[in-house]
């Protein structure tokens, strides 16, 4: 590896950390927007648009992060004269850091360079070259990602307890509490794609994934996931670390200005990194129908460097859209979910999505010793055992009528009160 | 991907481990589906399945075997170790079975706990690699510490927990220092292999980080066979446990470490006795010393219990020492396993006598208590006078062939100054058995007990005093036992 | 490249050594747990340093991601808020120091002066640093030690439940105000009755 190599690396990990925190401040206006649009209101429209002859407004609101922004830089920056100052004072970058480094190994896209340079088939994996689109490639990057994702909680943990509030504590508390719970569910949902794949490297299980997404043989692993990564983040409608009804801000109550900022931040940018991992893991990664097809075109015209930057721009295209998907789908359940309480968040954790996990486990791996070469067969057989196994399970446990006797009681109560 | 060749297994090999952890797991289910407050027929089904694996042995004799990459063997050393444990677990199933819900500690998890103890138990008799024995020494303590506590909302049951897990976890570190120490030096964790190594020659550095991990692994040990100077755990622990694991630990941690022991010191250290020899013969001389004299000033029975099953290990460890010597070896090993089958049924037999004067709530361990039992229990006098004259090695019972066994064993390895203090302590041991009896037949009563002696623990205290008194006056059978024993570790 | 990673390791290891000390040392129990975090992600690059990426990956995510946050946790739970309070050198501390120096002084002595392990069999390379070897060493020589280490771990876990779950009618709970008002005019009105009796004994 040479110098220059070096550089490159650093350069790459810097846009990398500056393009999730831009990510970041506009995942929050999308927020913003269709939540309002989900309650019937007009949401952010006024910082920053394009006039348009006839008093028409386009893009109304694209700045509205860079104004908050401005606002928390400016906000005066208070320390709690009880807190324990040095870990108060690093707890937000134990936040954030965890939140930053998750992207290192998921490959955001496909663009060949070095070795033979050519677009391989099937994969991206150049002989004697690399991928551009990923920072890091280990052979354990399934590991460094749950890794950095249970490390994540002591941003929260240490935060909680160094503000010396019993409200911050309490949320601190709950968040090791949940994170603990629902990492197990979340560790055996990413076993099974591991176990499809054969492979522990994140490279490896998107290009296992050409033409066959694991979104059908482990429709029940995906499930799982995404209930887990959820909770795991800490987000809507798990996210009782700030219950504002019940512990005032949760862990943050004490932190202002930018300290705040970037406690919001690494929520954030944790909760697209677990869509972008989803993607990674179940839904092709940066694979598109017809996108290689496209590129062998243009490389066969316009030269093979142009068709595998094409590939490589429209591969992290796709792979973005799909994210976004995911992304608006987080945004959807947090308008029409209410929060659960805390004890049904530990009965889903280890009564519900752990079993199923461990089931799913199982299935795989019953599955792909019975069926080592079908993969469509063993596909569809998994995909409908799993989606028959979340019906089931979303009967049983699922919202249910209050029985009958407890009806009558507050009716006869109605009529002694009339 | 490689196909995995997974080697092939002699199930058979394992099968009384099979029994018993399968046991365990369907008891498990069987305590889900039982009803609250009947947790007997859990019991029960434990003590089927400990009998179910001691008859599963049964064709395994004489045909010694290993599988498991040679990590698991069973020869007839390990098959009666096994035995011997299996009836220490039935007696302490049979003698816990009223005990739990006198006490209102009834809860089904025990019995699993107890079968995963002897699992354990049965792992360190059987393992060849140092490994194994590690994991089966760890299954074994973490079901303990969770035993000893088992009596929650008692602050002196809880405080047993911490001491032994505290302690417990020393002693692990030690052993796991030990054994990397021993991997460090002969580049192999099987009992066989270091034998190996050391037989052909190993430079002298080599031999000096041996000995270091050899002592860490010892002292590792005699964390759990309470060896002096690691002995001071016991009292406090056994005391502060419930009663029946108060018996089953010092019956079962002892047999099984010294198990372990046995096969660490002969199979892979063997040709190092010169060394570890004197060493060890002090420290048994020591513990036998330390042991029975704290045990005079006693006046609760357990404690006194306490302190003289640290006596006894003094005992059981100079036989496993004697069997080093060549000149001693078979005899060492015969006195160690009879010693230790003499010692589980009458160490049981004891306890079972003072489960039954444990009233709810209220301790009955005090000497006064047992004034004029004779006239209350004659039943329970005469099981705990046979127990009593057992543990002081008086002739017709089955104490005495077990310590002429080792004394004889250390006398032919050379080791006669450690027969002559053994016999000593003995003497001394006696004075506080029998002054038990002494109270039991020629004192009257002076406070009001009432014994409760149920059926089960009645079996359980008669299946104890019967053993000692049968193979007291007909040693025949156990010493036509632990001789065919011999044979197979001697290689 | 080799000054590059000597240098990093030099740097590594000191902060490993120092995190150590910290921990054994700083009076605020927390603190002390921060700093073991510190020294467990410090030993976790130094694998990395190794290229033993598996190892370094399951060292973050047992030893940080499990094993400390439940540490912090059970701190969080039991200590007062603000963890202070504990004083972490006793009167003979320099025993202790004696003896942990004596056993790591029977590791580093033999390194320092090359001493050559035994630990690998001659001829044959043994690789740590691939999960494929690693599974399938566990499926063929270590076939056994693994099954019972699955059985330590229920175990484990049984026990855990039996020592922390409570009967729901022994179960501990806060009492309200009134409920504790109401406990402690019964008290006192035991104590005038019978003044040798004790009826604060709560449990059996």
């Amino acid at each position: 590896m040479s110098f220059l190599d070096i550089i490159i690396l650093i350069v790459k990990a810097l846009v990398l950390a500056l393009a999730a925190t831009t990510l970041f401040a506009y995942f929050t206006l999308f927020e913003r927007i269709l939540l309002a649009r989900f309650q019937h209101r007009v949401g952010p429209n006024r910082a920053g648009y394009i006039p348009l002859p006839g008093g028409r407004k386009l893009l109304g609101g694209f700045l509205q992060p860079v104004a908050d922004a401005v606002k928390l830089f400016f906000k005066e920056d208070v320390t709690p004269a009880l807190a324990d100052k040095w870990v108060y004072l690093i707890s937000p970058a134990f936040a954030t850091i965890p939140a930053l480094i998750i992207w290192a190994t998921i490959p955001l896209g496909c663009w060949p360079v070095g070795g033979d340079g050519a677009l391989p088939v099937g994969g991206c994996a150049p002989v004697g070259g690399s991928n551009f689109l990923q920072l890091a490639e280990i052979s354990v990057g399934i590991l460094y990602l749950l890794a950095v994702t249970s490390i994540g909680v002591y941003g929260i943990a240490i935060a909680g307890w160094s503000s010396n509030n019993k409200y911050s504590m309490l949320g601190g508390v709950r968040a090791s509490a949940q994170v603990i719970s629902y990492e197990l569910a979340l560790g055996l949902a990413v076993l099974g794609v591991v176990m499809q794949a054969e492979s522990f490297s994140t490279a490896e299980i998107v290009n296992r994934q050409w033409g066959w997404w694991f979104i059908i043989p482990q429709f029940l692993g995906f499930i799982i996931f995404l209930l887990a990564s959820t909770a795991e983040v800490v987000r809507a409608p798990f996210d009782l670390v700030e219950a504002e009804q019940e512990l005032v801000g949760g862990y943050n109550t004490e932190f202002g200005s930018m300290k705040f900022a970037l406690f919001f931040m690494s929520e954030y940018i944790k909760l697209v990194a677990m869509n972008a991992i989803a993607v990674t893991l179940f839904l092709g990664g940066w694979h598109f129908p017809g996108l290689y097809t496209l590129a062998q075109f243009v490389s066969a015209n316009a030269g093979q460097w142009a068709g595998n930057a094409v590939f490589g721009l429209l591969s992290l295209g796709a792979f973005l859209l799909k994210v976004t998907l995911l992304s608006f789908l987080s945004v959807w359940i947090r308008a029409t979910v209410p929060r659960v309480r805390y004890d049904q968040l530990m009965h889903l954790g280890w009564k519900v999505l752990l079993p199923m996990a461990l089931f799913n486990v199982a299935l795989t791996a019953v599955l792909n010793v019975l069926i080592p070469d079908n993969r469509v067969l063993s596909g569809v057989i998994a995909l409908v055992v799993g989606a028959l196994v979340i019906v089931g399970v979303a009967a049983v446990n699922g919202p249910r009528k209050p029985p009958a006797s407890q009806v009558t009681l507050v009716k006869k109560s109605a009529e002694v009160v009339q | 991907m490689p196909d995995i060749q997974i080697p092939s297994i002699d199930l058979g090999v394992s099968l009384q481990l099979l029994i018993i952890f399968g046991g365990a797991m369907v008891l498990l289910l069987a305590d889900l589906f039982s009803g609250e407050g009947n947790k007997r027929i859990v019991g029960y089904i434990a003590l089927l399945f400990v009998v179910g694996a001691a008859a599963a042995g049964v064709p395994y004799w004489d045909a010694p075997r290993s599988t498991f990459n040679g990590m698991l063997v069973l020869d007839n050393f390990a098959l009666t170790l096994n035995w011997i444990f299996l009836l220490s677990t039935a007696i302490t199933i049979l003698i816990s079975l009223e005990y739990l819900p006198r006490q209102g500690i009834e809860r089904g998890e025990y019995y699993a706990l107890l079968l995963f103890a002897l699992g354990g138990m049965m792992l360190l008799a059987q393992g060849t690699d140092l490994i194994v024995l590690f994991l089966g020494l760890e299954l074994l303590s973490i079901t303990l510490y969770v035993l000893a506590g088992f009596a929650y909302p008692r602050l002196s049951s809880e405080e047993a927990a911490m001491k032994y897990l505290l302690i417990g976890a020393f002693a692990a570190g030690f052993l796991v220092f030990g054994i990397a120490l021993l991997y460090g030096a002969t580049g192999t964790s099987s009992l066989a292999g270091i034998a190996n190594k050391l037989g052909s020659g190993l430079a002298a550095d080599d031999v000096a980080f041996m000995l270091a991990g050899a002592a860490l692994v010892i002292i590792g040990f005699g964390y759990k066979i309470s060896m002096a100077p690691f002995h001071m755990w016991t009292p406090d622990v056994y005391e502060g446990s419930p009663t029946p694991v108060a018996a089953f630990m010092s019956v079962g941690t002892k047999g099984a470490g010294f198990a372990a022991l046995a096969r660490l010191l002969l199979v892979a250290l063997g040709s190092q006795y010169a060394t570890w020899g004197l060493i060890l013969a002090i420290l048994a001389a020591v513990t036998m010393v330390i042991g029975n004299v704290s045990a005079v000033a006693q006046t609760n029975v357990k404690r006194m219990l306490a302190y003289s099953s640290i006596g006894h290990a003094g005992y059981i460890l100079m036989g496993v020492l004697s069997a080093g010597s060549p000149a001693a070896a078979n005899r060492g090993i015969e006195g160690f396993l009879f010693y230790l089958l003499a010692y589980s049924l009458t160490n049981l037999g004891a306890f079972a006598v003072l489960i039954a004067l444990e009233q709810r709530g209220e301790a009955a361990w005090s000497l006064d208590d047992f004034a004029g039992l004779w006239h209350r229990q004659p039943f329970l006098a005469i099981a705990m006078a046979l127990c009593m004259f057992s543990l002081a090695g008086v002739p017709p019972t089955a104490g005495f062939w077990g310590k002429f066994y080792v004394f004889t064993a250390a006398w032919e390895a050379g080791l006669q100054w450690l027969a002559v203090v053994g016999v000593i302590t003995s003497a001394i041991a006696a004075f506080f058995y029998l002054r038990i009896i002494v109270q039991m037949f020629m004192r009257d009563p002076v406070r009001e007990i009432s014994p409760s002696l149920d059926r089960n623990l009645m079996i359980g205290v008669g299946l104890a005093a019967l053993g000692v008194i049968v193979f007291g006056i007909s040693p025949t059978p156990v010493i036509d036992l632990v001789q065919g024993s011999v044979l197979a570790l001697s290689r | 490249m080799n000054i590059l990673i000597m240098v990093i390791f030099v740097v590594l290891a000191a902060f490993t050594l120092a995190a150590g000390v910290m921990v054994v040392t700083v009076k605020n129990i927390i603190h002390a747990a921060l700093w073991l975090i510190a020294s467990f992600f410090s030993v976790a690059a130094m694998y990395l340093l190794m290229e033993a990426e598996f190892i370094a990956i399951v060292q973050v995510l047992v030893y940080v991601g499990a094993i400390s946050i439940l540490v912090l946790f059970a701190i969080m739970l039991t200590r007062h808020v603000t963890g202070e309070g504990v004083r972490q050198l006793y009167k003979r501390w320099w025993i202790a120091l004696i003896v942990a120096a004596a056993l790591f002084g029977v590791l580093i002595v033999p390194t320092v002066f090359n001493y050559e392990w035994a630990v690998q069999p001659s001829g044959a390379q043994i690789s740590i640093a691939s999960t494929v070897e690693i599974g399938t060493a566990f499926m063929r020589e270590y076939l056994l030690p693994f099954e019972v280490a699955s059985v330590l771990l229920l175990v484990a876990l049984i026990g855990a439940i039996v020592i922390a779950f409570e009967e729901r009618s022994t179960r501990r709970r806060v009492l309200t105000l009134a409920e504790e008002v109401e406990q402690r005019r019964q008290r006192n009105e035991s104590l005038r009755l019978a003044p040798t009796t004790h009826a604060s004994e709560t449990s059996e």
